[in-house]
């Protein structure tokens, strides 16, 4: 599902951050903030922006953009606010995808309690990096490249046709890095659920039509799959 | 001439590299705590202590080998008089003391005054000699006249000597000399009730001729018997005036000994925290290789969770006492000290160079993190550093403390938004790699020569090619990441190979690749 507008609530330096990141990438953008000061930070910065409050009935969201093709960010400064604020959205927008920034563990499960469908807690991600950069410095340079660098190795997923060649084939039968030149992490099998499995983990996967791989690998042997797999665009 | 003579002789001891080396030897393995051989030493010491004494108590009633005898009374006194003798040479340096007067002499452009260096000296040795520890160690060396048979109860002297050699029995020391106006006063006051009663109770009882107490010997014994509530009842008094006074030293004594009771039993309490803060110093020295975390917070508490959780060892720096109460409730080693303070460092014995793997500054202010990153490297040069960055425009003034990464949560947390809204799945395939938490694991390897020579040969066994990833090679000659390698790339000792898969295959492959070329 590619989503056509997006829109950060608050502005403070996380906030700030994730507008940089992801409104080149929305034909609309705009972030809600609740109080006048943020609201002229945010315009300073060059944001379109509106004022909101927590008892808000979000007709306003639904005059300007088109809640099907929409995608939230809460990132509030407080975490009750940012919980409020996903139950608040969700009693309104039953599929609105909401991602919500949480500070600990136990802040991430109300959001999720609430709504949220993703929940980031920053704690526990900065721990991870921090962790991971001092044991594993490598693994963190090569993920990185991966993920957020303007490198030619990329991830993405790829979802499975229904006519394409992989459908009723098993995942192990395929010798995906001599064949493609690409690398199957996981995948996230449609028929029996939502969540994604480790290639690793249980191999004897049988593809089905709507399922989808997570595929690292080299830009064009992607793409050289993709063409295979009969795909026409591929999440980058 | 003489003075010429002696300062002479100074001047080329302090320039000696020999005797400084032996003198400094000497010190560190008779007082220097954090020498890493004075324990050793110290074991030595404590076991000729207790042989010593054995061969007392067994010579009350039994025979003793006259080899034990002379090994007792010679060479046990005598390794103890070069302890002494040592710890008076090592008590104070002579030959310093002497140029400087000298240089102090000749600046001043007036005559070498040898008798005031001579006389300072003398007076400083006398200070070692009239210590208390010196006159026990003393003492502690005559029964080496074995002779003089009194003198043999000069053994127990010795045991008074393990207060130098068990940590413990000092702090017990320390503790108790922390209370001494309160022992001083306990002293007077039971001193004062002893000399009273034992007036009364000869007064009352001695001209009775039915009463036990004739003496005045004899009434002090008996107060202080009764007084310390002991009582043995080999003398009693007989008059009602005897009597009367022998309740009111009960009660008394009941004062004294509740006075003294709270007394040491205040003076562990205060001295409580201390005591465990000590142990866990000497324990943090101990360590071989740990992660330093300064500042303690949630961040703190899961990054120092994580690393216990890989089986490393970790130790927090916290300047606030309750953060660090909260740290060592939730089972961390946590000391209270200022992260940012040199004083600290050295209090600790840390060795940043040998034991500390990497410094993360968690604090929640850029200012303290860069603060403390200039003491860390004024410590040392090339341990790695890692801070957490609160504010963008700071990221230089990091760099420039010397910090080597810098983790920027909110930049991380902007470009991971992207991810999740553009692939959430492979988003969350990543996440859940990092975290650790899925029972698959995103490993480094790195490779050796037997390793290197190995690797395709392995990876390509079944067992392995399906189910373990093997995302590439980071090449450590060419700084560059091979990914999916083919067999053709060569691969060295140093390169680091990246796999994904659950942690018995990763551990499994490791194992097979070293072991399979020695076989």
């Amino acid at each position: 599902m590619s989503y056509q507008s997006a829109i950060v609530f608050g502005f403070n330096e996380y906030a700030k951050q994730i507008a940089m990141q992801i409104a080149p990438e929305y034909l609309s953008f705009a972030i809600f903030v609740m109080t006048e000061s943020e609201r002229l930070a945010a315009k300073a910065a060059g944001f379109e922006v509106a004022l909101f409050d927590l008892g808000e009935d979000w007709k306003l969201i639904e005059e300007q953009f088109d809640p099907s093709s929409l995608i939230v960010f809460c990132a509030l400064d407080k975490d009750a606010e940012n919980v409020f604020l996903t139950i608040s959205l969700r009693s309104i927008f039953e599929e609105l995808p909401i991602i919500a920034l949480a500070g600990d563990h136990e802040s991430a499960a109300k959001m999720k309690s609430a709504g949220a469908n993703k929940v980031m807690a920053t704690q526990q991600i900065t721990a991870n990096i921090i962790t991971e950069m001092l044991e594993k410095p490598t693994v963190t340079e090569v993920l990185h490249d991966i993920l957020y660098e303007e490198s030619f190795l990329k991830i993405a997923q790829i979802t499975v046709p229904e006519n394409s060649f992989l459908v009723g084939k098993h995942l192990h039968e395929i010798d995906w890095g001599e064949e493609f030149d690409v690398l199957v992490l996981a995948i996230v099998d449609h028929q029996l659920s939502a969540t994604f499995s480790f290639t690793s983990k249980g191999h004897h996967h049988h593809i089905d039509p709507d399922d989808i791989l997570v595929v690292v690998g080299y830009e064009d042997s992607i793409s050289a799959l993709s063409e295979a797999m009969g795909v026409v665009k591929w999440a980058k | 001439m003489i003075s010429r003579w002696i300062v002479g002789i100074a001047f080329f001891l302090h320039a000696s590299p020999t005797y400084r080396h032996l003198k400094k030897f000497a010190f560190n393995l008779l007082e220097n705590p954090n020498y890493p051989y004075k324990k050793f030493f110290d074991y030595t010491m404590m076991l000729l202590i207790a042989i010593s004494v054995y061969i007392l108590i067994r010579h009350v009633k039994h025979e003793v080998n006259q080899d034990w005898l002379f090994f007792n009374n010679y060479v046990i006194s005598f390794i103890f008089l070069i302890e002494y003798l040592l710890r008076f040479w090592v008590y104070s340096d002579n030959s310093k003391v002497i140029i400087e007067q000298y240089e102090h002499d000749l600046f001043l452009q007036r005559p070498f005054k040898l008798w005031n260096v001579l006389h300072n000296i003398f007076m400083t040795k006398m200070s070692f000699v009239f210590s208390l520890p010196a006159i026990i160690d003393l003492l502690a060396i005559m029964p080496f006249f074995h002779e003089m048979r009194l003198l043999r109860v000069f053994i127990l002297f010795r045991v008074f000597k393990l207060f130098r050699y068990a940590k413990s029995l000092q702090q017990f020391v320390s503790i108790l000399s922390s209370k001494k106006f309160e022992i001083l006063t306990l002293g007077v006051f039971a001193s004062v009730i002893i000399i009273v009663s034992s007036v009364l109770i000869y007064v009352m009882e001695a001209n009775n001729p039915d009463s036990p107490i004739n003496t005045l010997f004899e009434a002090v014994y008996w107060s202080v018997v009764t007084i310390f509530t002991v009582g043995y009842g080999d003398f009693v008094p007989v008059t009602t005036e005897g009597r009367t006074v022998g309740m009111a030293i009960i009660v008394a004594g009941i004062a004294v000994i509740s006075f003294a009771t709270s007394i040491v039993v205040s003076a562990f309490t205060e001295k409580l925290d201390e005591i465990k803060e000590d142990k866990m110093i000497d324990d943090v020295s101990k360590f071989n290789q740990f992660y330093l975390i300064c500042g303690y917070g949630p961040l703190s508490s899961q990054v120092a969770h994580r690393f216990l959780k890989d089986g490393k060892q970790v130790v927090i720096l916290e300047n606030d006492h309750k953060k660090v109460a909260e740290a060592q409730k939730d089972g961390l080693v946590a000391l209270t000290c200022d992260p940012a303070s040199l004083h600290s460092y050295h209090a600790l014995r840390i060795d940043f160079n040998t034991q500390v793997i990497a410094a993360i500054l968690l604090e929640e202010s850029d200012v303290l993190n860069v603060y403390t990153a200039l003491t860390i490297r004024e410590l040392s040069k090339k341990v790695q550093m890692l801070s957490i960055l609160l504010h963008q425009e700071n990221r230089r003034k990091l760099s420039l403390a010397g910090i080597n990464e810098i983790v920027y949560t909110q930049e991380l947390i902007g470009l991971m938004s992207k991810e999740v809204s553009g692939r959430p799945v492979a988003f969350e395939v990543i996440h859940a790699l990092r975290s650790e938490n899925s029972g698959v694991f995103i490993k480094e390897i790195v490779l050796d020569s037997i390793m290197a020579e190995q690797f395709f040969e392995t990876s390509k066994l079944s067992m392995f090619h399906k189910r373990l990833i093997m995302l590439g090679i980071y090449k450590q000659s060419s700084q560059s990441f091979f990914f999916n390698p083919s067999n053709t790339l060569i691969i060295e000792a140093g390169d680091v190979a990246i796999v994904v898969g659950t942690r018995s295959l990763i551990d499994e492959f490791k194992a097979l690749v070293r072991r399979k070329k020695r076989l």
